[in-house]
């Protein structure tokens, strides 16, 4: 299966049951009206923790009718990430999503060694975006979590993805790991770990996934310029996922597809034992209701 | 690979150095009676003559060239090679140490420009379906990625001499799984991507590889591994002299083989042979740097 567009998403969310999601800091009013949107689709049933007097007057203002949403009191921030990230871990809520707070502080709770939501495998920041130009929407990690990723930590970003994507319904996602030109360079270590990651690829040792690279952005997503430049690739042309080198590459790739191409992005925070709904502030109540759908899709229920 | 040198028709001329001992005699002389080579002795006349004499060759088919000393003879050899007179220069009963410092030399030597100096031979086994080409076995102790690439090119390039387009070159480790912590595992990695990108031409390219992989097409049926090169390796690239050496020549001792062997980055071919190979491999060495001359 692919995905189009990102409300393709809705098709994967349709037939279970609803994923229940727990907002910590609840009193955001972004946050609140992108929930509220996704639990009126029957995409989520909401958990609210925090400030109770302060979302209801968010609610109140802008129009949002909560009746029947569970709301959990607690005005302390700390507290009430504490909170849902406990409810989460004793399963009662599916994916966990940030407020009126901090990553930082956030991430902190989700690492937390007796009651946090650790895997043992690497936290990462997971994208996906629809832009008009490519044929399907295309995946991009990491962008904005991992600062200079070594080639162990590459392994868990690819890892981490695929299985996000499997989940997605894609059974063989092809995974472009990016450089700034296809040929091998001792120089550029973006062009040695693409190949190291290729090889462990071809030995099983990375699963569920085609990986070619290094590829250069044009190789990558157009099958044309993969072709002109003479490259035997399953996934040049095709690219169901690009690997960043590193998050100053990713980070301007992201920005410039949102500014530039008008793209539309979903992205959630992969690694822990459930999805988690990491927008930032500046992001549009668009974006937070896509990250919510990719959340939903992507839990494991 | 006779028959091949012979196809050429074309006779070489063989500079040989300190080329006064039976054993390195006894080799010349074969390659010159199958019409291969015309021979050019350099070293003392009156130790050639006694050397011919005790084996009942004909020392007038050679042309013979005084010297006094081995190092001196070495120059001349590679002078002669440098000049036009020679094609090929050979070590007769010189050490190897003195030999190729002549080849090496910055100015009268042999050396390419920017060459990596390195050495390929050819191993014929009865235990193989066909030659199976080896580097490096006797020059880079630890070859780095830039020195196993230049090793790859070499190997390739001799294996198209022998009428093989597309040679299958299997990285040799001790398990095909790439490791971080495995320096050559990663430097494999990086060539096979080379490859793929044609960085790396003429060759199908895979590894690591163990050796069961790279030559026995059961073992990959067993393991379940997926590798272009199936089993049926043409060219094997070992990552230390340490694996390598031991490798060929525990073939030459235990599996009957017999090689043929040459240094490479030169201008023209330089045979080195050491002395406890045997007659017939050094004939083999002579007529395969006919074969790449």
């Amino acid at each position: 299966m692919v995905l189009k567009k990102l409300n393709d998403l809705k098709r994967l969310v349709e037939d279970g049951p609803r994923r229940k999601l727990v907002l910590a800091a609840a009193q955001d009013q972004h946050s609140l009206g992108a929930i509220i949107k996704a639990w009126k689709d029957n995409i989520i049933e909401p958990i609210l923790v925090g400030d109770k007097d302060e979302i209801e007057n968010i609610c109140k203002s802008n129009n949002y009718d909560i009746t029947g949403v569970k709301i959990i009191n607690e005005p302390n921030i700390e507290k009430s990430i504490e909170i849902a990230v406990k409810m989460v871990s004793s399963k009662q809520a599916d994916i966990l999503m940030k407020g009126k707070t901090g990553s930082a502080t956030l991430l902190r709770s989700v690492l937390n060694k007796e009651w946090g939501l650790r895997t043992g495998n690497l936290l990462s920041h997971f994208a996906l975006f629809e832009v008009a130009t490519y044929k399907k929407v295309i995946a991009v990690t990491d962008v904005a979590m991992n600062i200079a990723p070594s080639l162990h930590d590459k392994i868990a970003i690819v890892n981490n993805s695929v299985d996000c994507l499997n989940r997605l319904g894609y059974k063989n996602p092809k995974v472009a790991v990016l450089g700034a030109v296809e040929m091998v360079n001792e120089n550029m270590k973006a062009t040695l770990d693409a190949a190291l990651l290729s090889k462990m690829n071809q030995r099983d040792q990375i699963k569920n996934c085609i990986i070619d690279g290094p590829l250069a952005f044009d190789n990558a997503v157009s099958l044309e310029s993969a072709q002109l430049k003479g490259i035997k690739s399953e996934v040049a042309g095709d690219t169901d996922l690009l690997l960043m080198p590193d998050i100053e590459v990713g980070n301007v790739l992201y920005k410039s597809l949102v500014f530039f191409a008008n793209a539309k992005v979903a992205s959630i925070i992969l690694g822990a034992s459930v999805p988690i709904v990491l927008t930032s502030r500046s992001d549009s109540e668009q974006a937070k209701y896509d990250s919510i759908l990719l959340a939903a899709a992507a839990s494991r229920i | 690979m006779e028959e091949k040198v012979l196809a050429l028709k074309k006779k070489h001329r063989v500079a040989i150095a300190w080329g006064q001992d039976i054993n390195t005699i006894g080799a010349v002389n074969k390659a010159v009676k199958k019409g291969l080579i015309d021979a050019i002795l350099i070293g003392k006349p009156a130790e050639i003559r006694k050397a011919c004499k005790s084996e009942g060759i004909d020392d007038r088919i050679f042309t013979l060239i005084e010297s006094d000393n081995e190092s001196h003879a070495s120059s001349e050899a590679v002078r002669l090679a440098k000049a036009g007179d020679a094609d090929i220069v050979m070590k007769g009963l010189v050490g190897t140490d003195k030999f190729l410092r002549a080849v090496m030399d910055k100015q009268k030597g042999l050396m390419l420009p920017n060459a990596v100096l390195s050495y390929v031979c050819a191993i014929e086994i009865p235990a193989y379906h066909k030659l199976l080409f080896i580097t490096d076995p006797a020059v880079i102790p630890f070859p780095d990625l830039d020195q196993k690439i230049a090793m790859a090119r070499y190997a390739i390039e001799m294996a198209q001499k022998f009428g093989i387009k597309k040679p299958k070159i299997a990285l040799i480790g001790a398990t095909e799984k790439m490791s971080n912590h495995f320096h050559n595992s990663v430097d494999y990695s990086v060539m096979c991507k080379m490859a793929d990108r044609n960085q790396i031409q003429n060759c199908i390219m895979d590894g690591p590889l163990d050796i069961f992989l790279a030559c026995d097409k059961k073992s990959i049926e067993i393991k379940g591994v997926e590798t272009p090169v199936n089993g049926d390796a043409d060219i094997l690239l070992f990552p230390s002299i340490e694996s390598s050496n031991p490798f060929y020549k525990g073939l030459m001792l235990f599996a009957r083989g017999e090689l043929a062997g040459l240094i490479r980055g030169t201008e023209k071919p330089v045979i080195v042979m050491s002395r406890s190979e045997s007659e017939k491999s050094k004939y083999f060495c002579i007529a395969l740097s006919c074969l790449m001359a």
